[in-house]
């Protein structure tokens, strides 16, 4: 058999992993981030001291939401992560998931408070509208669109490869 | 400190495996007692992984929530075996399974291999560099020991509700044991590649192993899809979910391997083909796992995280594959053996389906890649969904039970006369051809799918049930467990075509004291009990159900929908009626505002004989096994 024609089962072999390694290595993929641009949705629910309720229109312009539970074990760990970015002037609103508002106080009161304020998601409805499938996920949000959705813990290596870049490309946090 | 233990035993194992390895490169002049070194650190690289991953169940037992991994996805009111099962329920443990099981599989042909065998010594350095490689992998990018001092938790998260099953508890494990099992050909057969020795008879070496693999592999796979048919609420026993189709890639190309070494080893052709078979099979197992642990493709099994991950694992399995493959093409010239296969003998026919097979293989291939390749280049996501893959192995898989059919009477390496009026094989031709057309007739179904799949189905059946009884009359020899997996083979034809053709569903509105009736039953709702466990809340309907035409005997069916504290899910648990012929499946749906509730009743016929015959498959291939074990 022609060697020439032999060795081309190679082909096959070769351009599929570099197939896989574009996109791997493409910059918009990272495996639990969505680039993909949604507004978002329409929504009115109490703050979770139950003191005053809110809607879309009293999100700041920008924001970083951040899915959370007191039952969620990964939240914990990112904890430390989010009160890094709060004293560095991210502004991280909670969205509390699924949890009793007396559990989600007493974890925020033992570990600190990392968010500027949080809303009380009881029933998952706005969590469901925006696409959440579990806890820890956090959303970048800049004029009521979102332009990040992260599922999974959110932590410096993350931060710098995920978030930084958009962030800068859209110049928040100013 | 026991982690530090388990994770400490772990690295061992890694050195050990690098030693062995290492070493097992500098056997090639034919030292017998570095050889006997080599087996040697290769089974003590075994029981350090052995021993700590038993101290990692034993910390899973124990719920010690220090342990980050152990924390987010187990939970100390959790019974012992949910807590067990919870090491493979993720990524980091999962892989830890996967790697025990390669280096068991490993060890087991390490201890019962002969330790003349000329092959043997770098056979085991190609295993232990595998496994050094998945242990890395397990070590640097998912390391499943680390702790989370000094903020343990006090409970852990739990697993998810849908995995709290005990099909799930053993399907991973089953799946996993047949993926790997395939690592021995693989191994043997590059070591085959590499030495170059053209007497070596792999076929007889590797031929258990494989099948094996592949009976493990069967029961895997069908546990998956019965899991997935009382579990979650949608009724379907087969998705076509891409994690499902990368599971089934390397089974179509275990079965093609399996056949073809029978082919190779009967009479020394094919030998080439069988070769690339048995690296493409473990090929196609590294690529599932890469298309599931890379988080390439979103789906209910995926586990989506770092991108070290995935470039990991992609330059790794590129090493394997294309090494392999290179000393593959290499020697490719002296494999092609000088003997032709003999038109309509057994070979040509299995060389058919062989192609059949390769064919398969490439379609699922391609409706895996499809939607990547799709994304990549316009950015737009699309999926490849069941009616793709229905039109191309409906064909494809009648194609290949006539020429399984053709195979039975056939010779080896001469030309058979098939087509002889009074042969077997025309009156199974005859009689399942009007088999079809009755049983088309009685079901006013003549769907070319239908009518193709009950006479390909049928036409297996009849051919083997002229076998056994001419055998038997004869008192003559009769291959039994390649009869029994292909009646299995047989019965998924027809149980699927039933299927598909004859069930059906009704969605009903329906509110307590109201019956509903149907052609053949009658549903009574009488209430709705609130049921409090110490985990959930749940609704549960509470039916009586009657046959119109047998009124006296009722049944009850209680479909429930339950909601999970700790993470909220909310998870419908079906009622189903068994009956040999058919299941009727209920799910209860929402409630409306009227108090009406919404269910939904399937009535889902034949379905217990697909699994019934995945069984069957699988204990025709167990049935080769011990036969082939018997006459070593």
């Amino acid at each position: 058999m022609n060697t020439l024609l032999r060795f081309s089962i190679l082909i096959i072999p070769i351009v599929g992993i570099l197939f896989f390694y574009n996109l791997l290595t493409e910059d918009k993929f990272y495996p639990g981030a969505n680039f993909k641009n949604f507004n978002v949705p329409n929504f009115k629910l109490q703050s979770l001291d139950s003191a005053s309720s809110f809607k879309k229109e009293d999100l700041q312009n920008e924001l970083l939401l951040n899915v959370w539970a007191s039952w969620c074990i990964t939240c914990r760990i990112e904890h430390d992560f989010l009160m890094k970015l709060n004293s560095e002037g991210v502004r991280v609103t909670g969205l509390n998931y699924k949890d009793e508002s007396i559990d989600a106080i007493n974890w925020l009161n033992s570990y600190g408070n990392p968010y500027n304020f949080n809303l009380h998601d009881l029933k998952g409805s706005l969590a469901l509208d925006m696409g959440v499938t579990g806890a820890p996920e956090t959303f970048l949000i800049k004029d009521g669109v979102v332009l990040v959705h992260y599922s999974g813990e959110v932590n410096q290596a993350i931060w710098d490869s995920v978030f930084i870049p958009i962030i800068q490309e859209n110049k928040m946090f100013k | 400190m026991i982690v530090e233990i388990s994770h400490f035993f772990s690295i061992l194992s890694a050195g050990l495996f690098f030693l062995a390895f290492i070493f097992s490169t500098r056997t090639y002049q034919g030292n017998h007692n570095l050889e006997l070194l080599v087996n040697r650190i290769f089974s003590y690289g075994f029981y350090f992984i052995f021993i700590s991953f038993l101290l990692y169940v034993w910390l899973a037992i124990q719920s010690d929530f220090s342990i980050r991994y152990i924390a987010e996805h187990s939970n100390k009111d959790l019974p012992t075996f949910y807590k067990i099962s919870s090491i493979w329920s993720a990524h980091e443990g999962s892989m830890f399974l996967w790697i025990l099981f390669l280096a068991g599989w490993s060890q087991l042909f390490n201890y019962l291999l002969s330790k003349n065998d000329l092959l043997k010594a770098p056979a085991i350095g190609v295993l232990a560099f595998i496994i050094f490689g998945f242990l890395i992998f397990l070590l640097f990018t998912s390391n499943p020991f680390e702790t989370i001092l000094p903020i343990a938790p006090i409970n852990g998260a739990d697993i998810n509700p849908v995995l709290q099953d005990p099909a799930l508890v053993i399907h991973p494990p089953f799946l996993y044991l047949g993926y790997v099992g395939f690592v021995i050909a693989f191994a043997y057969n590059t070591a085959f590649l590499i030495k170059g020795d053209m007497q070596i008879n792999w076929e007889d070496v590797i031929r258990p192993w494989s099948l094996a693999a592949w009976v493990l592999l069967t029961i895997g796979i069908s546990l998956g899809s019965w899991w997935a048919y009382y579990e979650l609420g949608w009724g379907g026993y087969w998705f076509w979910d891409p994690v499902e189709n990368v599971a089934l890639m390397p089974w179509l190309a275990g079965t093609a391997l399996i056949h073809s070494l029978y082919v190779s080893s009967k009479s020394k052709v094919l030998r080439g083909w069988t070769i690339l078979l048995s690296i493409s099979v473990f090929s196609l197992s590294l690529f599932g796992a890469f298309i599931v642990r890379s988080g390439i493709i979103d789906s209910v099994h995926a586990f989506a995280n770092d991108p070290q991950r995935g470039l990991y694992l992609l330059a790794f399995s590129a090493v394997l594959i294309t090494t392999s493959l290179i000393f593959y093409v290499y020697r490719l010239p002296q494999l092609i053996s000088k003997n032709l296969v003999v038109a309509k003998s057994k070979e040509s026919f299995l060389s058919i389906n062989n192609i059949l097979f390769a064919a398969a293989i490439f379609a699922v291939m391609l409706g895996v890649m499809y939607p990547l390749i799709f994304d990549y280049l316009y950015d737009k996501r699309i999926s490849v969904g069941p009616p793709y893959y229905n039109t191309i192995f409906a064909p494809l898989t009648f194609l290949a039970a006539i020429f399984l059919v053709f195979s039975v009477g056939s010779l080896w390496q001469r030309t058979s006369k098939l087509l002889n009026f009074k042969s077997f094989l025309s009156m199974s031709i005859l009689f399942a051809a009007a088999a079809s057309i009755c049983i088309s007739y009685i079901y006013q179904d003549f769907q070319w799918w239908f009518v193709g799949a009950l006479f390909s189905g049928l036409l297996i059946l009849i051919r083997y049930f002229l076998l056994i009884v001419d055998s038997m009359i004869k008192k003559s020899y009769f291959n039994k467990p390649s009869a029994i997996a292909h009646i299995g083979f047989g019965v998924l034809i027809l149980a699927t075509a039933l299927n598909a053709s004859l069930s059906y569903e009704k969605i009903i509105n329906i509110k307590p004291g109201e019956i509903y009736k149907d052609s053949d039953y009658e549903f009574y709702l009488i209430d709705f009990d609130l049921i409090n466990e110490p985990n959930y809340d749940s609704v549960r309907a509470k039916f009586s159900v009657k046959n119109i035409y047998t009124p006296n005997k009722t049944f009850f069916m209680f479909p429930e929908k339950r909601k999970y504290f700790i993470r909220g899910q909310i998870t419908s648990e079906s009622a189903i009626k068994i009956t040999p012929y058919k299941d009727i499946y209920m799910t209860l749906g929402d409630q409306l505002d009227n108090g009406y509730w919404v269910v939904n009743i399937q009535y889902n016929y034949l379905i217990r004989w697909i699994w019934i015959a995945a069984a069957i498959m699988g204990i025709g291939g167990f049935a080769a096994l011990m036969e082939r074990l018997k006459r070593k």
